[in-house]
């Protein structure tokens, strides 16, 4: 091997990395060491506080209330999503011009920017003038108020999430789908298997490569939300849509405490490392790989 | 070729990037392009007509003289801007002149951001005429008794009438002049079926309401909360009862101000509140949709009273000498009379300076245009904003506790104001 032939493989992943290390590993680490000190991002000093802020943060009703919301938010969000793109792949895995229209339809959200959809739905969901409580109101059905109130503001979050999501998420079930051979399925056939045996013995083993995929992406993304709230509601009313990526906008960016801010960055660190970490140990053994 | 290819493909990569950051540093100092023009960045909020004045105003102060060159970048409402005027500045590449909300000028000043304008304004003490500036909106230019800001298109709270609506339900539309006659208009108005009005839970109305009622968000030194007393409870507790009663609605998010003004502009609501920014966009709105419009005091508890609003210019530190020059130059210019006749009549916002008010040219145009007047007027019963550093935070503890009150029926407004201002008075100490 000459010397080019040993460095060519580094030096093709060199700007990959270069940037990996500006954007995502510095940040990291900046982040962390910026979580121990009062600081406003401005003034010259910065103020060793140590592990105060983690203290201050884990005081605050406040902040207890934001992890429930982001963890409610996130199970909704990714079992809904998850089931009914499920359900809309088997059902649109073959061919016709009336599937690949529904295709195309729910996959639209997916390439709409978030915040027109944001604005949309906050005039669907209009507590009073909104096309949503009118709808509902031909069937009989008290008014909601949507994003009004505590008691339904996460949940109409929830519903843009899934709304949003299902498009894209159907599309990469029915790719997995095409990818399942289908001699498997005559072989099924032969042997006089049920439809839902067949789904759930045969189908979804072999999706569930897929399936993990999608679980842990969106569950990443949705504890990342940010977009709706910021636009939607702005964490409220009375807390109850405030999200971790909100919450650390609010306190670095509108009450000037980068410290405080980092702190929480790193408690979202934490727990999507952990999340991730969990679910390959988890999930690996038991998912089909071919 | 393919070895090649990547090659040639990471240097052409690599010498945009490097080209990139020559661009970069060459344009912020674009004084030494032989052209002898210093340029400098003004940052300002809003779009529509507001924009539209800004951008009008720029562009005449660059055809004024031929020293300076101002670009005009727009970021958003004030949150926005703030929060990238903060980390632009943190990035040392802050704008030279920005638009800066009142209520923020002690924590841009306190963390070393701004340029202090004391020594500009004394020396150009014949052409600023700092005794010209309506006393009423020096309050928060002032920081520790050093001036940090010029005020530019600022505003007070007005109460918008669908005068047409008011006629059509047989009420008198010269009120209501108080929170008495506002309830009773909007139970005439309910029997019709309309909304009387769409409003956020909003901070900046709601130091208006407290001030209304006699008391303040603050106590004077600063340090601890007041708006638990029963002047602040009972905006809260007014609120409640519109919005229990089915009054009143209360929009919520980023777009809470623009949907409730929505509702106003499709004659869904009769009221709304808003700052007098928005009066020339309100006439046309009324005009369009065919309904007469009107403009008022928001309604007095035990008094009149306003909060005042808008944005000031203010200078960054960190400029040159040749920046802070140009930088003065044209706040002086955007803040002069004539100019701040020019944006009160195309966007509505309050003319800052006594000459102004009394010159012959306003004083024909409220005569056209009453609804102009009334923001003027009101600045008698006005007041500044709070702006300490820890206001921000809790302007949004506040708002949070005054939705719970008005939203659950279990908690009382003295009891979410109670909460809050413990919270404040944390936050304040410091």
């Amino acid at each position: 091997m000459t010397l080019w032939e040993k460095l060519r493989p580094y030096g093709m992943v060199a700007p990959a990395i270069l940037v990996f290390s500006v954007f995502f590993i510095y940040p990291i680490f900046y982040m962390i060491y910026l979580s121990m000190f009062d600081w406003n991002f401005i003034s010259p000093t910065k103020n060793f506080v140590g592990l105060q802020n983690f203290v201050d943060l884990f005081k605050d009703p406040d902040f207890m209330q934001v992890l429930k919301n982001s963890l409610v938010y996130m199970l909704l969000t990714v079992s809904l999503t998850i089931g009914i793109s499920l359900l809309f792949a088997v059902w649109l895995n073959r061919t016709g011009v009336f599937y690949g229209f529904v295709q195309g339809a729910i996959f639209s959200p997916h390439i709409i920017s978030l915040v027109s959809i944001s604005l949309l739905w906050s005039w669907l969901m209009d507590p009073e003038y909104g096309l949503l409580n009118w709808a509902i109101g031909l069937f009989g059905f008290e008014k909601l108020p949507w994003l009004s109130h505590p008691s339904t503001s996460l949940i109409s979050l929830v519903i843009v999430a899934v709304w949003k999501g299902i498009g894209f998420n159907t599309l990469v079930f029915i790719a997995g789908l095409q990818s399942i051979p289908k001699d498997i399925y005559e072989a099924a056939n032969l042997d006089q298997s049920r439809p839902w045996k067949t789904f759930a013995r045969l189908t979804f083993p072999m999706l569930s490569p897929t399936v993990f995929f999608l679980v842990i992406i969106n569950m990443i993304s949705s504890f990342q939300v940010f977009e709706t709230i910021a636009i939607m509601t702005q964490g409220g009313p009375v807390n109850s849509t405030n999200t971790l990526v909100y919450y650390i906008y609010d306190y670095g960016f509108r009450f000037f405490k980068i410290g405080y801010a980092s702190a929480a960055g790193v408690v979202l660190l934490v727990i999507v490392g952990l999340l991730t970490l969990l679910y390959f140990k988890l999930l690996s053994n038991r998912i089909h790989y071919r | 070729m393919f070895k090649k290819m990547s090659l040639l493909t990471l240097a052409a990569l690599m010498a945009v990037s490097l080209a990139a950051c020559g661009k970069d540093s060459a344009s912020t100092s674009s004084a030494a392009e032989g052209k002898d023009k210093i340029t400098i960045k003004y940052w300002y909020a809003f779009g529509d007509k507001i924009e539209e004045a800004k951008l009008h105003l720029v562009d005449e102060f660059n055809k004024s003289q031929d020293r300076y060159k101002v670009i005009g970048e727009h970021q958003g409402n004030y949150d926005d801007l703030h929060a990238k005027v903060q980390a632009a500045f943190a990035a040392g590449n802050a704008p030279a002149v920005s638009d800066l909300e009142i209520a923020s000028t002690g924590v841009f000043a306190n963390s070393g951001m701004l340029e202090e304008l004391t020594p500009f304004a004394e020396r150009d003490k014949d052409q600023v005429k700092m005794d010209d500036f309506i006393k009423g909106l020096m309050g928060n230019a002032y920081v520790n008794d050093k001036l940090y800001g010029l005020p530019f298109m600022r505003s007070t709270p007005i109460l918008y009438k669908n005068v047409s609506m008011l006629k059509e339900a047989g009420l008198n539309p010269a009120g209501p002049k108080n929170w008495q006659e506002f309830e009773q208009y909007a139970r005439v108005l309910k029997e019709k079926g309309k909304t009387a009005i769409s409003m956020p839970a909003d901070i900046w109305f709601y130091e208006g309401f407290v001030a209304q009622s006699g008391g303040q968000m603050l106590s004077d030194d600063g340090k601890s909360a007041a708006f638990n007393s029963p002047e602040g409870v009972a905006p809260v507790e007014f609120w409640k009862k519109l919005s229990m009663d089915g009054l009143m609605k209360i929009t919520v998010g980023n777009e809470a101000g623009a949907n409730a003004d929505k509702d106003w502009a499709n004659q869904l609501s009769a009221f709304k509140f808003g700052s007098t920014a928005g009066v020339s966009a309100a006439i046309e709105i009324a005009k369009g949709n065919n309904f007469e419009m009107a403009t008022a005091f928001m309604p007095a508890n035990k008094s009149y009273g306003v909060p005042t609003g808008g944005c000031q210019l203010v200078m960054t530190s960190k400029l040159s000498d040749e920046e802070k020059e140009a930088a003065w130059a044209f706040i002086k210019f955007m803040t002069s009379k004539e100019n701040t006749i020019y944006q009160h009549k195309h966007v509505g916002y309050l003319p800052t300076r006594v000459s102004a008010v009394e010159s012959e040219e306003l004083q024909q145009h409220f005569k056209e245009f009453p609804q102009y007047k009334v923001a003027v007027d009101q600045l008698e019963y006005a007041r500044p904003r709070p702006m300490e550093n820890a206001y921000p935070e809790v302007a949004k503890i506040v708002r949070s506790s005054i939705e719970k009150a008005i939203l659950d029926p279990n908690v009382t407004p003295q009891e979410a104001l109670n909460e809050a201002a413990e919270k404040a008075n944390s936050l304040l100490k410091k």
